[in-house]
């Protein structure tokens, strides 16, 4: 299940790319599956096609979905191989949205982390 | 047009309206981009209906040109009637006919006229094509006007504020089949609305018609990256240099509403302030007083 908010400040493609990125990471698609083709999709979320193509385009860019021609487009059977500057420089970007909320909210270092020590093991076992 | 390497699909350049001694458009420029949703907002009484109705050349600007599909509005209307589908604010459709009769009327009208795929369309969302128009519910009339607007293949799709007045299903059940019909063809859409939720969900390009004039007219994504709405301390004053929409009271005390330019967006941009709806954007340039007519 994707969510969307279209008044939110993320551009909807993005929420889009986000939230298969999470289904994928929490196994709830497996590699090979097949995904919504992007008229389902659209009407599914009553969004613009152009923008489910947007965000299908940037995952298949990211190794994530693949497109099989005459077929639809799938879960990748493989999982993204990014370079290690990319993927650092995800994995910062990512970290300071974090930081940013858990300071806003008043959380200790420590506690954030701790929080964030057990989203990890939640989501990993459930993908396992 | 010349100076952009976009293709455009619709524009009007320099064009003035009056009524008498009301100027309703205002030396107006807009361009819509081809192949995408172009969503038009304003307040009622802006001269939205006016706008749509010189672009379809059903009225003569007192001043400057309109094209669509880069003809003439007013010189080619009949050629470009055949290439654009409407969807009007007010149903133009004899109320005594049927969808069926309706479209053995197209048929006769038009070179290009799929009348299996409309009659697809109106099947799947069950309206009847032996009831007359007039006698339909509100809902179904829109999807009768639509399904006569498609049937001609349009390359230009323009929707006058085509939920109006419809309930949230049958607003649910038009917009579908506007996506469904996006997603196999390549038109363009030109739509007009008030329903904020919709155009969000729906426009590439988003425009705010005000006083005569476009406000904005861009990307509805790029619009959202530049405004933000800024809470300012007790006694703070917004830097001058900062681009402030408006600065008003509310009951959290004092905030603004700041529009950079795209390509100035400070980094530190997305961190501070709350991001905008596209109706909190909207009301932000167009006001919320009650007074003005309507058109």
């Amino acid at each position: 299940m994707i969510h969307i908010n279209p008044s939110n400040a993320q551009p909807i493609w993005s929420q889009i790319e986000e939230g298969v990125r999470q289904l994928v990471a929490r196994g709830v698609l497996l590699p090979a599956s097949s995904v919504p083709s992007v008229r389902e999709l659209a009407k599914e979320l009553r969004v613009n096609p152009a923008t489910i193509s947007k965000a299908y385009r940037r995952l298949t860019d990211e190794g994530i979905l693949e497109v099989r021609r005459g077929e639809g487009t799938f879960v990748s059977t493989s999982p993204p191989s990014l370079s290690n500057d990319d993927r650092q420089k995800r994995l910062t970007h990512a970290a300071s949205n974090y930081a940013a909320v858990a300071i806003t909210l008043g959380a200790a270092a420590s506690e954030a982390i701790d929080c964030l020590q057990q989203a990890y093991s939640e989501i990993d076992e459930v993908s396992r | 047009m010349t100076g952009t390497n976009q293709p455009i699909a619709a524009c009007a350049k320099g064009v003035s309206v009056h009524y008498g001694a009301t100027l309703v458009l205002d030396a107006l420029d807009l361009q819509v981009p081809t192949g995408g949703v172009y969503g038009l907002l304003g307040r009622n009484g802006t001269g939205k209906s006016t706008l749509v109705r010189c672009l379809l050349g059903q009225e003569r600007p007192s001043r400057g040109h309109l094209e669509l599909l880069g003809l003439d509005s007013w010189r080619h209307r009949p050629a470009l009637m055949r290439r654009v589908g409407v969807v009007p604010e007010t149903p133009q459709v004899p109320p005594r006919a049927n969808a069926d009769e309706l479209l053995a009327m197209g048929s006769r009208l038009y070179p290009i006229w799929d009348v299996d795929e409309a009659k697809r369309r109106l099947r799947r969302f069950s309206v009847p094509s032996d009831v007359s128009f007039g006698r339909l519910s509100k809902g179904q009339q829109k999807q009768v006007e639509l399904a006569l607007a498609l049937a001609q293949r349009p390359e230009l799709l323009v929707l006058d504020d085509p939920s109006l007045g419809l309930d949230s299903v049958a607003r649910k059940v038009l917009y579908e089949e506007l996506l469904e019909h996006l997603a196999e063809s390549g038109v363009t859409v030109f739509l007009t609305s008030h329903d904020l939720d919709a155009v969000e969900r729906l426009v590439e390009t988003v425009a705010i018609l005000h006083r005569g004039k476009l406000l904005v007219e861009e990307p509805l994504e790029d619009l959202k990256r530049r405004f933000r709405r800024i809470s300012l301390r007790e006694g703070e004053a917004l830097d001058s240099a900062i681009p402030a929409v408006l600065q008003r009271t509310s009951p959290w005390g004092r905030e603004a509403v700041v529009a950079h330019n795209l390509q100035s967006i400070p980094e530190s941009f997305s961190h501070e302030g709350h991001a905008m709806s596209l109706e909190e954007i909207f009301e932000a340039l167009v006001g919320t007083e009650t007074a003005g007519g309507e058109s």
